[in-house]
């Protein structure tokens, strides 16, 4: 039912706050399609609205105006709640600053999105969790604290745990901000590893070098789309050096909840 | 199944947290256990006070009279188709020798057939049963005062000043016998045969009777007594005493359940207040995590998820405690409620908590803390997932735009680090206020215990200042006043005596007489008629006048007279049958009145004639040279035996100082209590305050890194911590002192009620606020010493690193 139709589409989007100047328009008139596998990098200077508009991709936050689409959900008309459940299963996020879950092994924190959306039954969470850590190059690392990871490792941790429910859709933003160019690097190969096996991932960064790398380049400035370069169907170009093994589960990469899929 | 991933996380933040957990989990466990021992002793003492007194079968009423009795009265007493059961007894004032040379007042109670008791049943404990010939059990509770033990001989005088020599038998149980502490009289009981070989007649001059219906009905009791009370006057002897206990209810059963009442108000606040110290902990700690509840909501975490996980750590924070306070309350209720039986003379045969207490704590350790931390989860995870990975990293609590922080911001003329400490205090208000409250609320429970203290102990001056003689002695008849002054006035250290006329009555229109808060129990009036010039009493007036010589018909009461008399009061007239005789008087003052007992005054040559004793006086009160326990009882002991020298039956005598020490005891008992609860809650503001001030130096871990990084030594970041919590301990004695004027009050009045039958004046204690202020001072140092030593570990290094 949705062939003919993107995977992500937003429609006459624009997101205001309310501030002690007035309102501020932080996008405008956001239109924007992205097609199931897309690997699309949004870029731009300080402050062009970035990072808002892949929270209103990845559901963490509402347009003021607008509709926002994903697979068969009106993204727009979720509740919070609603959000946080279809988040659990449909989108993978990860973060500037990693955000692991101090207390829990980078193992534990794999397990946890799991655990909260209960997707899989509860015995196979653990070798499920192995088998992710294992494809992040992370086997090893399974029973340690993330204090007790390097950045990189625990960025991995973090992609690990993004795919814990098998989301058909990654974000990150800034995923590489804080790594040094060559963890970067492996890290970004998993994301292109990702889209080769059918994800769809969307990352905000402010490496250009990384960015180029993307099928699609999304540039904005002052809330607005500037520039839109690439588009579906580009093969990744320049994918870094292979750091991680395929992902298994890539099969059911594009499986929405509801059935729904790319086209 | 291992544990799922997220409550791994809860349960690895209770332990990492050790402190914090310990802190809270041992406020929670002060609380439950402080409500787990007043419920628990509470629901002993009914249920053993219960068994205990169904298994003597406790008289419906006991009537003495002034001139004894045969069996055929008690017989066609019996025969009334009203009673069920009638008892005659005899009972005989002697003097016991606990030392030579010393006595002691003891009641000793000759029963027709030990084997064949129906009424107020007296139990043995150890043994002779029954007591032997020359032989004597005494109530178990008095064993400290008569000083022997079981099998001594002990040496006694009885009424007709004759000495015998008894065999201390054994010891017996009495339900109704209170421990001698609590009236002075030891209680002894004897045959018929001892009672002969004493000297006394084998008749009675007490009737314990039991009515046929509706045995807990008290008017009904009343109904049948009264037709009782016409039989025995018809009979020719005058009531002297009438007593009707509250059916079914122990005598001090008002009292017992005034001070659980209170005890339970204080455990119940004691647990309110560790349930602040779980709002202020819960809401620090999702302030702390709030990025990670938003990487949780980003992850597909549902709000009562998160809420959920918070329950649960707090949940467990109740589990843990009830681990502390359960096994310790059982403890703690084995204890109180033995100090307790010890105190009302009761047996407890079964001190097991019943579940019903167990499952009361168990309640209130899982629901007091997850009522209190309600707000704070809710309001914590509310926070959208925007806003939560926004904020992240940003430090909580604003100063500067209240307006009480414009006003700490104009504090001029102190250090900075003072002055840091005295913003740093207001920039949580939330929790300020709750950590106010709590250590506000033990301060002022403090200081009102000093008042109550002091309010009672000022009372008890005021009532015994009443009594202005030092030995008093009461005769078993009347003598000549002229006899009773000369043989006193005889004994050297006496300065003066004076013979009053003494005995008892009761309101016409009631069969009681004056009711008593103290006492379940209906009591006769009791009539004293000094000469109105008389200096040796100097009653506390409250209303109208005291009695001048020329009064005849005139009378002075105490409130308890007025207590079931409604709008009764100064000129009032009021109707007293006395010794057979009805007569009417005019209430011309009111007084406080001594104890739980309505006295009336009158005065006396009017008195005497009326009652054909003119000239003659059963009450001897006597004024000493000296007022030394030690020489006022060497005295004592002279005026016995100048006494029995001059063949005066001598019943009772009471040294003043003695009088003061059993009413003193009651008092200090009751506060020992009053200070043991308030310790907990000093605890448990103590403890708040620790949690407080942890909380602060945990969320400033940044600030401390900096202010390290600026420089800042060991000393001056102790100093900044450690002002902030005496600043907040100092804030709260001053609040306490405001709060304790109308908890003191309060306290006072129901106390007042409960154990004097009147409310008492308030006195304040500067005693108790200044002690206050010195522990709040100590508690609040204390409280803030460890966690500001947390701080000065603060390493800059870790603060880079600090999550
Ligand atoms: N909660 C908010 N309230 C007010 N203004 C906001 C809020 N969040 C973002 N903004 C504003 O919206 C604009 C876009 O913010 P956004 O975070 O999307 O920028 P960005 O492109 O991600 O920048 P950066 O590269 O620095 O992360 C900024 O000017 C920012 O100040
Ligand atoms: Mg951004």
């Amino acid at each position: 039912m949705l062939y003919g139709m993107a995977f992500i589409r937003i429609q006459d989007v624009g997101k205001s706050f309310e501030t002690a100047a007035g309102k501020f328009f932080a996008l405008r008139d956001v239109c924007l399609s992205i097609e199931g596998g897309e690997f699309v990098a949004i870029v731009g200077k300080s402050g062009s609205g970035k990072s808002t508009l892949l929270n209103l991709v990845a559901g963490i936050d509402r347009p003021t105006q607008g509709t926002v689409d994903v697979g068969t959900t009106a993204v727009h008309r979720l509740t919070e709640n609603q959000l946080a459940a279809w988040r659990g299963k449909n989108v993978g996020v990860v973060f500037q600053f990693f955000q692991l879950m101090p207390t829990l092994t980078a193992i534990e924190n794999v397990m946890l999105p799991m655990d909260f959306r209960g997707v899989w039954p509860p015995r196979e969470r653990l070798d499920r969790a192995r088998r992710l850590l294992a494809d992040v190059a992370l086997g090893d690392q399974a029973a340690k604290l993330p204090a007790e990871l390097s950045g990189g490792e625990q960025q991995r941790v973090a992609i690990a745990r993004a795919l814990a429910n098998d989301p058909p859709l990654i974000v990150a933003d800034e995923p590489t901000g804080n790594l040094d160019s060559r963890t970067a690097d492996a890290v970004f190969a998993l994301f292109t590893d990702l889209v080769r096996h059918g994800k769809t991932i969307v990352f905000v960064t402010h490496d250009r070098d990384l960015a180029s790398r993307a099928s699609r380049l999304i540039t904005l400035s002052d809330g607005r789309i500037v520039d839109d370069t690439g588009g579906a169907g580009r093969v990744p170009v320049g994918a870094g050096p292979p750091a991680a093994v395929p992902v298994p589960s890539a099969a059911a990469a594009a499986r929405v909840d509801d059935g729904g899929g790319p086209p | 199944m291992p544990l799922p991933p997220r409550w791994r996380k809860v349960w690895r933040d209770l332990w990492l947290h050790r402190s914090r957990t310990v802190l809270v989990v041992v406020s929670i466990a002060v609380g439950v256990f402080a409500v787990g021992v007043v419920a628990g002793t509470r629901q002993i003492l009914a249920r053993e006070l219960e068994a205990s007194f169904a298994s003597i079968n406790p008289a419906s009423a006991t009537l003495q009279t002034l001139a004894p009795f045969g069996s055929d009265l008690v017989r066609s007493v019996a025969a009334m188709p009203a009673v069920a059961e009638a008892e005659g007894r005899r009972t005989v004032y002697v003097r016991l020798e606990t030392a030579p040379g010393v006595w002691t007042n003891v009641q000793l109670i000759a029963i027709p057939d030990f084997r064949a008791i129906t009424l107020d049943r007296v139990l043995p404990v150890t043994g002779a049963w029954p007591p032997p010939e020359r032989g004597v059990l005494i109530e178990r509770s008095a064993i400290g005062l008569v000083q022997h033990a079981v099998g001594d001989d002990v040496v006694i005088k009885t009424p007709s000043g004759r000495r015998k020599t008894m065999r201390l038998a054994g010891l017996a149980f009495d339900a109704y016998a209170l421990p001698y502490t609590l009236d002075g009289v030891a209680f002894g009981y004897i045959t018929y045969d001892t009672l002969a070989w004493l000297g006394e007649p084998r008749d009675y001059n007490e009737l314990h009777l039991t009515v046929a219906e509706n045995r807990h009905d008290r008017d009904h009791i009343t109904d049948v007594v009264e037709q009782v009370r016409d039989k025995v006057e018809r009979d020719g002897r005058a009531i002297f005493f009438m007593t009707i206990p509250e059916p079914g209810k122990h005598p001090l059963d008002s009292t017992i359940q005034g001070m659980l009442l209170l005890l339970g108000v204080m455990g119940a606040l004691a647990l309110g207040l560790s349930g602040f110290l779980v709002t202020n902990t819960v809401a620090a700690l999702l302030a702390q995590e709030t990025w990670q509840i938003g990487v949780m909501k980003a992850i597909g975490a549902q709000r009562q998820q998160i809420a959920g996980m918070y329950a649960g750590m707090v949940a467990a924070y109740g589990a843990l405690a009830l681990v502390v306070a359960v096994p310790t309350g059982i403890l703690g209720t084995r204890a109180f409620t033995q100090l307790m039986a010890g105190y009302l003379n009761l047996t407890v045969s079964d001190a097991r908590v019943p579940p019903a207490v167990l499952a009361l704590q168990v309640g209130i350790a899982l629901v007091v803390p997850l009522v209190a931390a309600a707000v704070p989860i809710v309001a914590g995870t509310r926070i959208s997932v925007r806003e939560a990975i926004a904020a992240y990293g940003l430090g909580t609590g604003r100063f500067g735009t209240h307006r009480l922080d414009r006003w700490v911001e104009r504090v001029r003329g102190l250090s900075r680090p003072t002055l840091l400490s005295l913003r740093n205090t207001f920039r949580r208000k939330a929790r300020l206020t709750l950590t106010l409250a709590t250590l506000t609320m033990a301060g002022a429970m403090f200081i009102a215990t000093f008042s109550v203290n002091a309010s009672l102990t000022r009372t008890l001056d005021g009532m015994l200042e009443l009594w202005q003689w030092d030995i008093a002695a009461q005769f078993s008849q009347s003598y000549r006043v002229e006899r009773l002054r000369n043989a006193a006035l005889s004994v050297p250290g006496v300065v003066a005596a004076e013979g009053w006329s003494y005995t008892t009555a009761r309101h016409t229109s009631a069969t009681g007489g004056g009711g008593s808060s103290l006492l379940s129990f209906s009591v006769p009036l009791i009539v004293f008629a000094p000469p109105a010039e008389s200096r040796l009493i100097k009653p506390p007036l409250i209303r109208g006048r005291w009695l001048v010589p020329q009064d005849e018909q005139a009378i002075v009461v105490t409130t308890g007279v007025l207590d079931d008399q409604a709008g009764l009061d100064v000129g009032g007239r009021l109707a007293l049958r006395i010794g057979g005789r009805d007569t009417t008087w005019t209430v011309v003052g009111v007084t406080q009145g001594i104890g739980p007992m309505p006295f009336v005054y009158a005065n006396y040559p009017y008195f005497s004639a009326l009652v054909r004793e003119a000239g003659r006086a059963q009450w001897l009160a006597v004024v000493t040279d000296r007022h030394d326990p030690e020489a006022l009882g060497g005295i004592a002991e002279q005026l016995e035996a100048e006494l029995e020298q001059a063949g005066l039956r001598v019943g009772l005598i009471a040294e003043i100082h003695q009088e003061r020490a059993e009413v003193a005891a009651i008092f200090e008992g009751i506060l020992a209590l009053l200070l043991v609860m308030v310790g907990l809650l000093a605890v448990v503001g103590g403890l708040g305050l620790a949690g407080t001030m942890s909380l602060n130096v945990i969320e400033r871990t940044r600030e401390i890194g900096v202010m390290r990084a600026i420089g800042a030594s060991d000393l001056a970041l102790l100093r900044i911590f450690v002002t902030e919590g005496m600043l907040i301990g100092f804030l709260s004695w001053a609040l306490a002192l405001v709060v304790s004027v109308p908890l003191s009050i309060a306290i006072t009045r129901a106390l007042g009620g409960a154990l004097l039958g009147s409310a008492l004046k308030t006195v304040f204690s500067p005693v108790g606020a200044a002690a206050w202020l010195g522990i709040v001072l100590v508690v609040a140092a204390l409280a803030s010493v460890l966690p500001a030593r947390s701080a000065t570990r603060v390493s800059v290094r870790s603060v880079l690193a600090y999550e």
